[in-house]
Parts: structure tokens; C-alpha cells; sequence
């Protein structure tokens, strides 16, 4: 499952990069952002609060709320994941809840 | 009470051991171009093309074990780091990959095989086309040359009642500067990619800015002490200024020490860069810009005063 997503730097797909996790409290979700012609691909971590989203909510919905968030926020997201995985060796994670709601 | 480092009545000889320290600076430069003419820069992928992978395993493992893995797809070099996760990360680097689109899922496809599914993440994927590379280096190198003979036109007009030859010994220092810090990256095999070119071309910026606070002093005391020879001037010059010149470089070296020491392998190249740029800027401040203007004045032994005086 892929999610388009238009950008200043040319279109992007959005995919899962890992089975997502799920507890009571938040849905986990790996994502990918991989340019169409796949010259570049950065995965990032994006953690939903269980009262934003209803808890039985699939994966590709969830994909398809974050997509126009992140053609908003694309190159800031671009460059912190690739930040985090450069530098800290790990990916980075977005966390949305009742204080940063983003597109839920 | 105040902590003085430096004497203000200090009157040290540098223009006096310039043969020496001119003559060993020309036996470094010459090593390094030898260096970049026969071993070259470790190159990053900005510049020769190719892609940088960088995969997540979930065991540890090791490169031997990639590479075997990798092998059935015939990706040609590949090189294989380890990302400092004991094992669980790599970075991998394709220098000429023939689809280089597909890098990505086509890795992960074949790790699976060997790892199991979900077993080898890909997490990064960078590339960039050789021609772009190649475009970049060349760009890279214009930059460089372009901001060196730059500085050196400004420095000549700022400095033209004095000599003209201010300008000419401003852009030998940063050569000097440029080949010394390339060829101590030669040496470290750093990675010199965009971000090590941004260091660089700082060190020139540095450079030039060390040899202007000099230089400035020799026009202040040439206007004052029309009669005093010019290599006089330069040492006091050199002199009245070293306190100012310490400080500066000596406190921005001990920052640059500790990013080299504690910024991790991402800022290594640029760090290494700017440590040994400015140290040799600021020596090339003192003994390469000053001997030249002397070259160029014909009063390598000291005697005469300059041609022409501040006004």
C-alpha cells in the first residue's frame, strides 16, 4: 500500500515500512518516503495517540490523513528523518496526541 | 588581576626565520600535491555519483555476511561500514549501481532471503547520478578557486597604498591553506563530500580574515613610521597583533577539538577539516602572506622601506 505525495522535490510515495504495533495506548506506525523514481528513500517512525485515531483504524487510513499533513510538512520531516538515521542511528519518531493533534 | 598570555612589549623574529618556514611550507605543499595526484580524496557519493544505503538489522551481524548476501545481485563495490550499532546498522556504499532507482526494495528483497522477512531494514536511501557528480566536484573546485582569487583581488585594493602585492601574498596563503588541509585529508581518508567543500571554503573565509587583521596593523604602522624598513614593520606588525591572533584561533581550535572528539562520525570530515584549516591559517598569516609582500617589495633582506605609504 502506497500513498502519493506531491513535493518541491518531485513526487513521493508514502508506504509501510515495518507491521505497525498496536497497545492501548498508541498505534505505531513505519513509514517510508521513497521518491517515485527511488533515488531516494528515508523511513521514519509516526506514533498515533489512541483517542486520535479509533483503534481498529487500518494502517492505510491512518496513511491517507498524514498525506496532506505531510506534503505541508515535507521538508522539515524530510530532513529530521534523515537527520535522526545520519546522525543518532535511529529513526525518527512523530508523536501525535491531544497536544500536537497534526492531521487526526 | 588580569591573565595576560602574551607580553605587550613582545618582539619575536618571525620575519627574520622566514627562509625556513617558507621553504618548509613549500616542501608541505609540494607533499600534498603529490598526495592528491597519486593517492587522491576519499571522494563522498556527492561527488563521484552512486548511492549510500543505509540498513537496520534486527540481529547483529557483520559485513562479510552482507556482502554474501548482496552478492547474487551483482551490484559491483560495494563497501560496507558499520554505523557504530554494534552490528545492527550498516552503511552501505554502490559506487555504479545500474538501477539505481529500484536500489531500494531491491536490497530489501534480497536481504530478506538471507536475514528473513523484516529481518534488514533499508532506512536510507541517497544517490546521486555520476554526471551530477561529477558536475558538483567540478562546481566544488570553481568555488574554491573562485573565492580564493576573489579575496585576493579585494585584499590588493584594499591595501594598494602600501603594495599591490598584499593580494598576491593573501591568495599564496590560502593556497598554501587549501593544499595543506587537502592533503591532510588525503592522509586521514576522510570523507570529502558537500559538507567537508562548506568547510574548506570556511577555512578560506577564516584564513583571509587572520591575514587582513595583520596586514591592516602593517598599513597603521607603515602610515606612522615612514622611514622604518617594511619587514621591520611587518614583524611588529606580526608582534602587536599575536595576542589577538592566539586568542581567536586558540579559542576556536579547543571548540573544533571537541566537536572532532564528540560529534560523532558525521562531523568527523568537516571538523578534522576546520581544525587543521585553521591552525594553518593562522600560521600562513604569519609566515607565508608576510614573506611574500618582502618577495614581491624586493627588500627580502630587510633594508629600504616600502614604495609607496598608507595614506
Amino acid at each position: 500500500m502506497a500513498v502519493s505525495i506531491k513535493t518541491g522535490r518531485g513526487d513521493y510515495l508514502l508506504k509501510t515500512g515495518a507491521p505497525d504495533q498496536r497497545d492501548a495506548k498508541a498505534i505505531l506506525l513505519t513509514l517510508v518516503l521513497e521518491r517515485c523514481d527511488g533515488i531516494e528513500r528515508v523511513a521514519f517512525r509516526c506514533r498515533v495517540a489512541a483517542g486520535l485515531v479509533d483503534p481498529t483504524t487500518d494502517s492505510e487510513a491512518i496513511m491517507s490523513r498524514l498525506a496532506p499533513w505531510l506534503e505541508r510538512e515535507f521538508e522539515m520531516t524530510r530532513e529530521s528523518a534523515l537527520k535522526t538515521i545520519r546522525s543518532e542511528h535511529r529513526m525518527l519518531e512523530i508523536s501525535f496526541d491531544a497536544c500536537n493533534r497534526g492531521p487526526f | 588581576m588580569s591573565l595576560q598570555l602574551i607580553r605587550p612589549d613582545i618582539n619575536l623574529d618571525f620575519v627574520g626565520k622566514r627562509h625556513f618556514f617558507v621553504i618548509l611550507s613549500t616542501a608541505i605543499n609540494l607533499a600534498a600535491i603529490l598526495l592528491l595526484i597519486f593517492k587522491g580524496l576519499n571522494y563522498g557519493v556527492d561527488f563521484i555519483g552512486g548511492s549510500v544505503v543505509q540498513v537496520q538489522f534486527t540481529n547483529a551481524t557483520n559485513a562479510d555476511a552482507i556482502r554474501r548476501s548482496l552478492a547474487p545481485l551483482d551490484l559491483g563495490e560495494i563497501t560496507v561500514q558499520d554505523f557504530g550499532s554494534a552490528g545492527h546498522s550498516y552503511l552501505l556504499r554502490f559506487e555504479k549501481v545500474k538501477n539505481i532507482g529500484g536500489l531500494g526494495p531491491t536490497l530489501e528483497a534480497e536481504l530478506a532471503k538471507s536475514f528473513g522477512a523484516g529481518g534488514a531494514r533499508v532506512v536510507r536511501v541517497e544517490s546521486v547520478g555520476a554526471k551530477v557528480g561529477s558536475d558538483l566536484r567540478r562546481k566544488g573546485f570553481l568555488a574554491v578557486v573562485a573565492a580564493t582569487i576573489f579575496m585576493g583581488i579585494f585584499i590588493a585594493i584594499q591595501f594598494r597604498h602600501v603594495s599591490w602585492s598584499f593580494g598576491t601574498g593573501a591568495v599564496i596563503a590560502l593556497v598554501h591553506d587549501v593544499l595543506v588541509v587537502t592533503g591532510a585529508l588525503v592522509i586521514a581518508q576522510l570523507q570529502f563530500d558537500l559538507t567537508t567543500l562548506a568547510a574548506l571554503l570556511t577555512v578560506i573565509g577564516y584564513s583571509v580574515h587572520d591575514t587582513i587583521i595583520v596586514s591592516d596593523r602593517i598599513r597603521e604602522d607603515a602610515a606612522k613610521r615612514r622611514r622604518e624598513p617594511i619587514a621591520s614593520i611587518m614583524n611588529r606588525a606580526i608582534n602587536e597583533t599575536l595576542s589577538r591572533t592566539i586568542l581567536t584561533s586558540g579559542t576556536a581550535i579547543m571548540v573544533l577539538i571537541a566537536l572532532l572528539a564528540f560529534g560523532g562520525p558525521i562531523l568527523r570530515p568537516s571538523a578534522f577539516t576546520l581544525l587543521v584549516g585553521f591552525i594553518t591559517g593562522t600560521y600562513s598569516s604569519v609566515y607565508i602572506a608576510g614573506p611574500v609582500v618582502l618577495f614581491w617589495e624586493g627588500r627580502g633582506k630587510g633594508g629600504g622601506s616600502p614604495s609607496a605609504r598608507a595614506a
